[in-house]
């Protein structure tokens, strides 16, 4: 078919421009993920008893995760559509991120010589950044999906900003199960879990992402 | 320049004093509120600017690059809702073309782009062949609506082929006007994957 009869085609009733529903879906798909890493996080360690949020441990890492959640919310809209300026969410992503490793530094600076091995390493540390990551993959899934109907166009990047979101969202489920109180613990570990699926994001999203 | 890789506020306040932003923009924003006419003569404008960056790329497979010319207009169509004003349109349409290229080189391989196929040939007898290649480009319409279901097929015959206004449509179907958009909507992305398919 020649290309003037094809627009015509398109033309022809095409009538006004759709509205954009990218808050909605993105908001099903936050919840979906959200509710999915909860379930895995609860199935597989369980929740802490309800006496450790009467703590500041629990909500010094909600603070954390919930800060990277909105930053790479903001970051993954900006890269959901074939143009978008990432400058502003990618400084807010910086800026959370280095107020913990920051604060993480500070509380490994002032613990007493024989704590500060367990301030850095806890009990948990070798099973943190796996367990972030495994109940963080079903969500990057569930966003990715999401994501694809938008049209990115920069697969890596967009990925990488779905995985940072997804992994926001596993860390604040985990961190309801999780019993370790350090600050450090959290800007090392709980970080590299979220890094971990970002990078997972990254490469599917080469695939996951792909749209015709 | 409009089709840079980074679509930062920079790259667009410059987008925004090209010839094609100042020539595609004001169409455009008719074209969003539903002037049919003036979206397809966008569409044709977009089809041209296209048309230049694809041969750039694809000099040796003319015939592709007018496949990817059409292939690049119905991404446009079927993601409209992605444009969002705060960019210049120029740029939002030439982020999807190049998405398009790199598509196209990701399912080919980027050497088909150096292949022999047209060595031999002189420049007019190339632009000979992409014109021939224009008419025969894809197939025929009606062999791709064939594969559609029946419903989404209907609703784009009637809308799309015959013209017949969405009312009109519904009256003679009885389906709502809301469930026949929906269905020439699906049938269009459902098209834009037979495409895909078929071109790659």
């Amino acid at each position: 078919m020649k290309t003037e009869e094809f627009i015509a085609f398109l033309a022809k009733g095409s009538g006004v421009e759709p509205a954009p529903d990218l808050s909605h879906k993105l908001f099903w798909a936050l919840s979906f993920a959200g509710l999915l890493s909860l379930t895995l996080a609860f199935a597989i360690i369980g929740a802490q008893p309800v006496e450790a949020f009467m703590t500041p441990t629990p909500w010094m890492k909600f603070a954390y995760t919930v800060s990277l959640m909105a930053a790479a919310t903001f970051l993954t809209i900006r890269l959901a559509r074939p143009i978008g300026n990432c400058r502003v969410p990618s400084v807010c992503l910086g800026l959370v991120l280095l107020a913990m490793l920051a604060y993480g530094a500070y509380h490994l600076a002032i613990a007493p010589e024989e704590a500060k091995r367990q301030t850095l390493f806890g009990q948990t540390s070798l099973l943190c950044p796996w367990l972030v990551l495994l109940v963080s993959l079903p969500g990057l899934f569930v966003l990715q999906i999401a994501l694809r109907t938008f049209g990115p166009v920069r697969l890596s990047q967009a990925g990488f900003a779905c995985g940072l979101l997804a992994g926001a969202i596993g860390a604040t489920a985990y961190a309801l199960a999780c019993p370790e109180d350090s600050p450090t613990f959290v800007a090392v570990w709980y970080t590299l879990g979220i890094v971990l699926t970002s990078a997972v994001g990254a490469i599917s999203g080469r695939w996951l992402l792909r749209w015709t | 320049m409009s089709e840079s890789n980074e679509f930062n506020g920079k790259t667009a306040s410059i987008a925004t004093g090209h010839p094609f932003e100042r020539e595609i923009a004001p169409i455009w924003r008719l074209a969003q509120t539903g002037d049919e006419k003036a979206y397809e003569q966008a569409l044709r404008l977009i089809a041209q600017r296209l048309r230049a960056f694809f041969r750039r790329r694809m000099n040796n497979t003319p015939e592709d690059a007018e496949d990817m010319v059409q292939e690049t207009l119905l991404a446009i169509h079927t993601r409209r809702h992605t444009y969002d004003d705060a960019f210049p349109v120029s740029a939002w349409i030439m982020a999807i073309a190049k998405y398009k290229l790199i598509d196209f080189w990701r399912k080919h391989g980027r050497r088909d782009n150096l292949t022999d196929e047209f060595d031999e040939t002189d420049m007019s007898q190339q632009s000979i062949m992409a014109a021939d290649a224009a008419t025969s480009n894809l197939a025929d319409i009606h062999k791709l609506l064939n594969q559609l279901p029946d419903k989404q097929r209907q609703a784009i015959e009637l809308i799309k082929l015959l013209g017949l206004s969405v009312s009109e449509a519904a009256q003679q179907t009885g389906l709502s006007e809301s469930a026949l958009k929906v269905q020439v909507h699906r049938g269009i992305k459902q098209l834009a994957a037979l495409v895909a398919q078929k071109t790659s």
